[in-house]
């Protein structure tokens, strides 16, 4: 077969019947010539040449493939059909469109969370390191920033590594073609750019981008010239912070910037699509390990030696290195600088170093979102499945009407399978068109729910979305597996029809023979279904909004009404603590003079904000007892007032209070290189313990038969995790004395219990300024703004924002969860509901003749009515059983994210069931309606 | 499509012979359709009935090998009609497939009837 007939075979085929008609007539003018009469001549003729339309169909299937013909004609056919029916396509089109949008959008979500590779060059040749052990207590500092995952199956592990074992690592050049090491982010103050902000700077070794393959989108990126001392300090820009921040402008190379009023040149822009390493972490720019000591960040003091851990460590195989050659050579280091000098670790069981591959290993933000999104791909999955069996239903419907078209082309001689394949390509045709449509729902859909996770925050969403291939391919995938499965069994219940019986039929004898198993049909078992998904996703919707309530419903144990919130840092900007105590003195007469302010206050971390800090403590009073960790707050003045928490037992805190915390620090830092491990003392060299207040907890827990009012306790060692503001490295251990009991308040977030605080005075540090308003507090932020730069115009405010805002973004997935699938339920019983519907119409059209005999034989229309009603409750009511045994079976995974809610609640179970039957009722009652109105003489004579 | 005398060739027998045959006739000069068919037939004594209408697919596939070519001319009749006429290549293969047919008779023909001791 050559191309170029291929192409023209039509014309090749006129050819050969003007070929053929000459033959006809050479042939006629023989017969003419041996005496035959004319028409006898060309009959003659035609006979002798034998069938001339199968000799062109013959040479024409010679210019073609054999099925590239057949499905072109197929998809002709079923095109022609669709036009014919708009309707039925329409609704068909709209219902897979709605299945396989919100497939689509689900599945690219957990693309781009999951499955994406990193954007670097070859990333399956990165590696990271890891430790594991069985257990490991540490004499240093170790920071870590939720880059790969804190802990495994046998015990703690991390990547967070020490400056000289990065060095170590970079010197194995046998093992590793090039090793970099990052950390980070850390919050920064910007400023000499317009406003004073926050950004939030990763700190990275020279070779970082060299290792990794990033390129600059202008300008260069950081060498390894500029990880040293002595070079000037340079700063890389990501694209997203110099399209914002900076506007794009060309300009800002060479542009001097002060971070934590630190002068750094901007040395260039990184390439577009790296955004980020660590999936979902998202950082402003990246600076040398060199310059990280000038910047007075919380960990980033003596970075060289090996008692401060915070350095992930990331490389790139050498071609021709297996993985385990590599992680050899990284236990060998690992040994010799850390376990035989043996400085560090105090008590390490087991130690071993991982090498992992840099696309699992980096697990970043990762966890957070993953559990929502299996939940959603699986609420998707059951509409898709529920659509399916909605467009099953129609084309069951419809194939009952085109059986007599089926019958004729089987008896003319088509093949079964022929007919099959034919109507399974109409159905896929559907589903394409389903899937074309549905990619629009999703791209909507996709930006629905990003808006929904990144409500409330002024973030942006930390992954990168966009079509890929994997996408499009999933999209296409379930297009085509739709297609086949909700017209596979349609198509061959048509096929399997008697030939004569009809042929020969018309309407009055068109009684049931659509499948039957007993008294059911096909139809009825996809209706059923379809309400018992239904039900499903209800039941899943109706337990996440209850959470949700139960979760708003919780009393915090203060007033969150009206609390305006910001964070400030002046240790960024080189404050030392008297400075500090000055600063938020004068800030809070500032605020406070403002109109429409009641009070002020500031704490060490806003309350349910997520953050925790934690200090073991010790009894003065029961030595026995041991060290307990306790949760800690640092407070400002008035802010068991201001914040609305009652005062229990004793007093709160007093100026004299304050003063006395902030002179026991000062003299704690002086002594602390002399290490006495005295505390506070005063002029007469007596200790003075400083004054702390305890919640109702700490009391029920600790001191339930005594009176805690004058009770010391003294902190012994140190472990604080979140609370970055208040990162001062203690080394001798202060004496607390309770003098006040407060009410109970939640802690850092609403679902934890409530535990044991112990509040303390707050003299340094950054902190959380909370402003109790009289009306929205929204209202003020400008206000509020201007006079905090008035005191210090280089003092940026973050986090502005009200404690009502901060405990809806704590709550936001729940929110989410409980937004989307309530929107999936309420689709689903649509869908479920219009399936019924569907059925029940058809069935009343069908048995329009059976119904006028009844009624003319003395049916009362309430009887018709009746039963038509009980056909489609009987449907919905198995549907409802057989979905709740489901949701019975299934909920049960979902008891993690549920809140004082049992997973068989059966409040929510009879409430999804008396909704769906409901409106189930409804959708009976339309058909059953029409049902009534058939007019007997009508029907009788209806044909 | 038997008339009279032997029963015909059967099935991929007589397609390859088919083709043989049609580069014969041609080999004789250009002809059309209809009478490559009658040719056949009359040149065979009508022990070769070939159908008419099978007649075209297999000088289509004659065509699309390059063994022959056709043109539109003019037949006896002052009619138009589609002439078919042997290339080159076609020459050598009616070369090569005559000498394997008579390869094959006489294969056939010494088991049929062996020589006399």
């Amino acid at each position: 077969m050559s191309w170029r007939r291929f192409f023209q075979r039509r014309k090749w085929d006129e050819e050969r019947a003007r070929e053929l008609d000459a033959y006809l007539q050479a042939e006629t003018d023989a017969n003419l010539a041996r005496g035959m009469a004319p028409q006898e001549a060309r009959d003659a003729a035609r006979r002798k040449l034998g069938n001339a339309t199968r000799v062109r169909e013959e040479i024409y299937s010679m210019n073609t493939i054999g099925s590239f013909e057949a499905l072109r004609q197929d998809l002709g056919y079923a095109a022609r059909m669709l036009r014919r029916n708009p309707g039925f396509a329409a609704v068909a089109v709209l219902t897979l469109a709605l299945g396989i949008g919100a497939n689509t959008a689900v599945f690219s979500l957990i693309d781009a969370v999951m499955l994406r590779s990193l954007p670097v060059r070859d990333p399956h040749e990165l590696v990271v390191m890891q430790w594991r052990a069985h257990h490991m207590s540490f004499n240093g500092e170790y920071s870590s920033f939720s880059d790969c995952g804190e802990s495994g199956i046998s015990g703690p592990s991390g990547c967070s590594f020490p400056l000289p074992i990065f060095k170590q690592i970079r010197s194995q050049t046998n093992a590793f073609s090039g090793a970099s090491a990052f950390a980070g982010p850390a919050a920064l103050n910007l400023s000499g750019n317009s406003p004073a902000t926050m950004v939030d700077g990763e700190i990275v070794s020279g070779d970082y981008f060299s290792t990794l393959g990033v390129n600059a989108a202008l300008g260069r990126t950081l060498g390894p010239s500029d990880d040293s001392p002595s070079a000037s300090p340079a700063v890389v820009l990501s694209y997203a912070c110099w399209q914002s921040a900076f506007g794009g402008s060309r300009s800002v190379l060479g542009r001097t910037i002060l971070l934590n009023n630190i002068p750094f040149t901007i040395v260039g822009v990184a390439e577009r699509r790296f955004t980020n390493l660590s999936p979902g972490k998202s950082q402003d720019l990246w600076l040398p390990i060199a310059m990280l000591p000038r910047l007075n960040v919380d960990w980033g003091h003596e970075i060289d030696g090996l008692t401060n851990w915070w350095l992930v460590i990331i490389a790139r195989l050498k071609p021709g290195v297996s993985l385990d050659q590599a992680q050899t050579a990284a236990s060998l280091v690992f040994s010799h600088e850390v376990l035989d000098a043996g400085k560090t670790i105090s008590e390490v069981s087991e130690p071993k170093i991982l090498l992992t591959r840099a696309q699992e290993g980096l697990v970043g933000e990762r966890g957070t979102l993953s559990k929502m999104l299996y939940f959603l791909m699986v609420a998707v999955g059951v509409i898709l499945l529920i659509a399916c069996a909605n467009v099953a239903g129609l084309l069951l419907s419809r194939g009952a009407a085109r059986r007599k078209e089926i019958a004729v082309r089987l008896a003319l001689g088509a093949g079964r399978a022929r007919i099959v394949r034919h109507l399974l390509t109409e159905s896929i045709l559907l589903s394409v068109l389903g899937g074309v449509c549905g990619i629009i729902f999703a791209y909507w859909g996709v930006h629905a729910i990003t808006a929904l996770v990144t409500a409330g925050s002024s973030e942006r969403f930390p992954y990168v979305l966009g079509p890929d291939y994997r996408v499009l391919s999933f999209a296409l995938g379930v297009c085509v597996a739709t297609g086949i499965l909700f017209g596979l069994a349609p198509a061959l219940r048509s096929v399997r029809v008697d030939l004569a019986p009809t042929l020969k039929e018309n309407i009055s004898s068109l009684s049931g023979s659509v499948a039957r198993i007993g008294r059911f049909h096909l139809g009825d078992a996809l209706v059923v279904a379809q309400v018992a998904l239904s039900v499903l996703v209800l039941v899943g919707a109706g337990l996440a909004m209850r959470t949700l309530e139960n979760l708003r419903n919780i009393n915090p144990g203060f007033d969150t009404r009206n609390i305006l919130l910001f964070e400030v840092d002046p240790t960024l900007l080189g404050y030392k603590d008297a400075q500090i105590e000055n600063l938020y003195g004068e800030l809070r007469q500032r605020l406070a003079a403002l109109p429409g302010v009641a009070s002020v206050t500031y704490s060490s971390d806003a309350l349910l904000d997520g953050g925790r800090w934690t200090e073991t403590i010790h009894f003065e009073d029961q030595p026995q007892k041991g060290g307990v960790e306790a949760n800690m707050l640092a407070a400002g003045p008035e802010f068991f007032t201001t914040m609305h928490i009652p005062l229990l037992q004793g007093r709160m805190f007093t100026p004299a209070d304050f003063d006395q915390a902030s002179a026991a620090e000062k003299a704690r830092k002086q002594d602390t290189n002399a290490r006495s491990s005295s505390t506070a003392l005063n002029s007469s060299g007596a200790v003075v313990p400083i004054s702390v207040l305890v919640n109702k907890a700490f009391v029920q827990q600790y001191y339930l038969t005594e009176n805690p009012l004058g009770k010391h306790i003294t902190k012994g060692g140190s472990s604080g995790s979140g609370g970055g503001a208040f990162g001062n490295h203690y080394d001798i251990a202060p004496t607390w004395e309770i003098v006040g009991v407060v009410g109970d308040t939640k802690y850092d977030s609403l679902r934890r219990k409530i535990v044991p605080i112990v509040y303390v005075p707050l003299t340094s540090g950054g902190c959380y300024f909370e402003l109790r308003t009289a009306t929205d507090p929204r209202t003020l932020a400008s206000a509020v703004r201007s006079a905090t730069s008035e005191v210090d115009s280089n003092l940026p405010l973050s986090h502005v924002s009200t404690q009502t805002q901060v405990i809806d973004k704590s709550l936001s997935q729940e929110r989410l969860i409980a937004l989307v699938s309530s929107f999936f339920g309420l689709l689903a019983l649509a869908l479920a509901c219009i399936g019924l519907y569907g059925l029940l119409a058809y069935e009343v059209s069908r048995r329009t003749r059976e119904i006028g005999i009844r009624m003319a034989l003395g049916a009362q229309p309430s009887d018709v009515l009746s039963v038509v009603v009980r056909q489609g409750l009987v449907l919905a009511v198995l549907g409802a059983a057989l979905g709740i045994g489901i949701a019975l079976g299934v909920t049960r995974y979902l008891a993690s994210m549920l809140f004082n809610v049992r997973p068989s609640d059966p409040l929510t179970l009879a409430g999804v069931a008396l909704v769906l039957l409901c409106v189930a009722a409804l959708a009976c009652w339309i058909p059953a309606r029409r049902a009534m109105r058939v007019d007997p003489m009508v029907a009788l004579r209806y044909e | 499509m038997a008339k009279r005398g032997a029963p015909p060739l059967e099935g991929e027998l007589l397609q390859g012979t088919l083709d043989v045959l049609i580069l014969k006739t041609l080999a004789l000069g250009p002809a059309h359709g209809h009478t490559i068919a009658y040719a056949i037939e009359r040149r065979s004594e009508d022990v070769l009935q070939v159908e008419h209408g099978s007649l075209y697919p297999a000088l289509h596939r004659l065509e699309d090998r390059g063994w022959i070519a056709s043109f539109w001319g003019t037949s006896e009749n002052n009619r138009k009609a589609r002439y078919y006429r042997l290339t080159p290549k076609g020459r050598k293969q009616l070369a090569a497939q005559t000498s394997r047919w008579e390869q094959l008779a006489r294969a056939v023909n010494r088991i049929l009837r062996p020589a006399t001791e």
